[in-house]
């Protein structure tokens, strides 16, 4: 089942269209990356998703039902940590979560329970001061943790990573993988190595259209290049390979770069046996999400 | 229902503990000792003041002062009463939407209309608990020191001032929820009452505007009758529950 499913959404700001036309599919359990550029719209749709900002045009669905703006009953599925998330800062933190669990209509006992196992979650079990007092990690996951309080079907971050010091980016994304058991995450970002250790789905949002979308690993299969890299112990098989097969690029050393598209690997191997080169190092090379990005925001 | 108590309940935390309701209790105290202070003081203070008065040839004679003269003071005092509210209070809607602390609850399906009906009521209560404190404190005084029965329609006197300020605390209430900083809810609120004030000085409007619940000494000595008094507190009540019906519809269409 779809938890997020938008289409053909609209959205402009004066005369800048921020959105224009926007496609997303987000399936239910999946760690889901948007990634894009500063400025790319992630920020306008994903509020768009949660009623505050009126589209101009497109449809949202969350859970199957849909979003209208303003006073939307589609946010009661979801839980959402803002980029940099506002509390009441006169408020300690577990009396936060006890005002966000009232205002959600929680039980009591439940609510209770809730907080304790949420605010041990995120690290914040034994904190007694007031939020003024909280530093931007902190804050951060105080922030996971009220987003997570009723148990949202969809849990919607707005770059929970970007502002933090690898410390705290780490505890952030190790929080967001424990809680996949439990709901569907769609963050947003434009830190790859991020997207790299917990996504299991993305999308690239490029000028205000998602340019592409799908599992990290059929994506990745998608844009796998036909290149290979080639390591040798020795100048003397560099040269025999180089004058066997011209269309090689030398790009070290020892280092050559054959690309699959005029001759098949395979011709390569035999020539290799049959040489009786030997390899130091014959890879695939993979694409990286950063060779990707690039490849689809400069289209 | 459980939500709206949870949101009033954090209104009047954040009032306590950022010491606004402290520094309104106090301000209402200090107006309600003033009021007949001043009016005990004055003879003394004519009479200190008497060599320099004489010298520029005003004689006192025996100064008499009553009841009236504190309840004149009340009037006098109230509007800067009411102006440290709205200054204090201003912010209780903006505050949330420069910081961004609303979309969190918002987010959470909170109603919006709650966080009008909210921080209206938290603004209702503090107004009358200041204002009839105040009140409360000058009558026991005055009644202490004088007779407070020489004082014509005083409830009625009272009474309009305190609907006067509900209905300010309206206006700060729409303003709030149309403006996106407390400047805007300065301006909207003061600029209403400004307006009504400035055309309350032609004589032909000035009984049908709200400023006009503002002239209790006109009450007090009996120089009015009660029923003047009608047309502008009607037209109060009906500006304060205007204001606060279209500050909802309002609210919800508001981008946070």
């Amino acid at each position: 089942m779809d938890m997020l499913r938008i289409t053909d959404l609209h959205k402009r700001f004066g005369d800048k269209e921020v959105l224009h036309g926007l496609n997303l599919t987000v399936p239910e359990h999946s760690i889901y990356g948007f990634i894009g550029k500063n400025g790319a719209g992630k920020t306008t749709a994903m509020k768009t998703v949660l009623g505050l900002l009126k589209a101009d045009s497109g449809e949202i669905f969350v859970g199957g039902e849909k979003v209208v703006y303003g006073q939307t009953s589609a946010n009661q599925y979801i839980g959402y940590l803002p980029d940099v998330p506002e509390f009441y800062p006169f408020m300690t933190a577990p009396e936060y979560l006890r005002f966000c669990g009232e205002i959600t209509g929680m039980k009591k006992a439940e609510r209770d329970a809730r907080l304790k196992e949420l605010l041990e979650l995120v690290g914040l079990g034994d904190e007694k001061h007031r939020i003024k007092g909280f530093s931007r990690g902190m804050k951060q996951r105080l922030g996971i943790a009220q987003a997570l309080l009723n148990s949202p079907k969809l849990l919607i971050c707005d770059e929970p990573t970007s502002a933090l010091d690898p410390v705290g980016r780490k505890e952030i994304l190790d929080i967001l993988l424990t809680v996949r058991q439990q709901t569907t995450v769609l963050f947003s970002t434009h830190i790859l190595s991020d997207v790299e250790r917990i996504c299991t789905d993305v999308a690239f949002l490029n000028n205000g259209v998602v340019e592409t979308q799908g599992k990290l690993s059929d994506i990745k299969t998608k844009y796998r290049s036909e290149e290979y890299l080639l390591e040798t112990g020795n100048d003397a098989d560099i040269r025999k390979l180089i004058q066997a097969f011209p269309e090689m690029k030398q790009i070290g050393a020892n280092q050559l770069i054959f690309c699959e598209s005029v001759r098949s690997a395979f011709d390569l191997l035999r020539f290799v046996s049959e040489q009786h080169i030997v390899l130091l190092k014959f890879e695939r090379m993979e694409p990286t999400l950063e060779s990707l990005f690039m490849e689809v925001t400069q289209k | 229902m459980r939500s709206l108590f949870a949101f009033i309940k954090k209104e009047f935390t954040e009032q306590f503990r950022s010491g606004r309701l402290i520094i309104l209790g106090l301000l209402f105290v200090l107006f309600g000792i003033m009021n007949p202070a001043i009016a005990k003081l004055t003879p003394w203070l004519l009479e200190t003041m008497a060599d320099s008065l004489a010298e520029s040839g005003m004689i006192i004679t025996d100064v008499k002062v009553s009841a009236l003269d504190s309840w004149v003071q009340f009037f006098k005092n109230m509007p800067m009463g009411l102006i440290a509210f709205v200054l204090l209070e201003s912010s209780i809607f903006t505050k949330e939407y420069t910081s961004g602390t609303l979309v969190l609850s918002l987010t959470k399906g909170l109603e919006r209309y709650k966080v009008v009906v909210s921080k209206a009521l938290v603004l209702t209560v503090l107004w009358s608990l200041g204002y009839w404190l105040c009140f409360g404190i000058t009558y026991g005084y005055t009644a202490y020191f004088w007779d407070n029965s020489i004082a014509q329609n005083l409830v009625l006197s009272v009474v309009c001032w305190w609907l006067f300020g509900m209905m300010v605390v309206a206006l700060m209430v729409l303003f709030s929820t149309v403006a996106k900083s407390n400047t805007g809810v300065l301006l909207g609120t003061s600029g209403v009452v400004l307006a009504s004030y400035l055309v309350g000085l032609l004589p032909k409007c000035s009984k049908y505007l709200p400023t006009f619940l503002t002239d209790g000494n006109s009450l007090i000595y009996g120089l009015v009758e009660t029923k003047t008094y009608m047309p502008s507190l009607v037209i109060a009540v009906a500006t304060g529950v205007i204001c606060f019906a279209i500050s909802i519809p309002i609210f919800n269409k508001k981008q946070l």
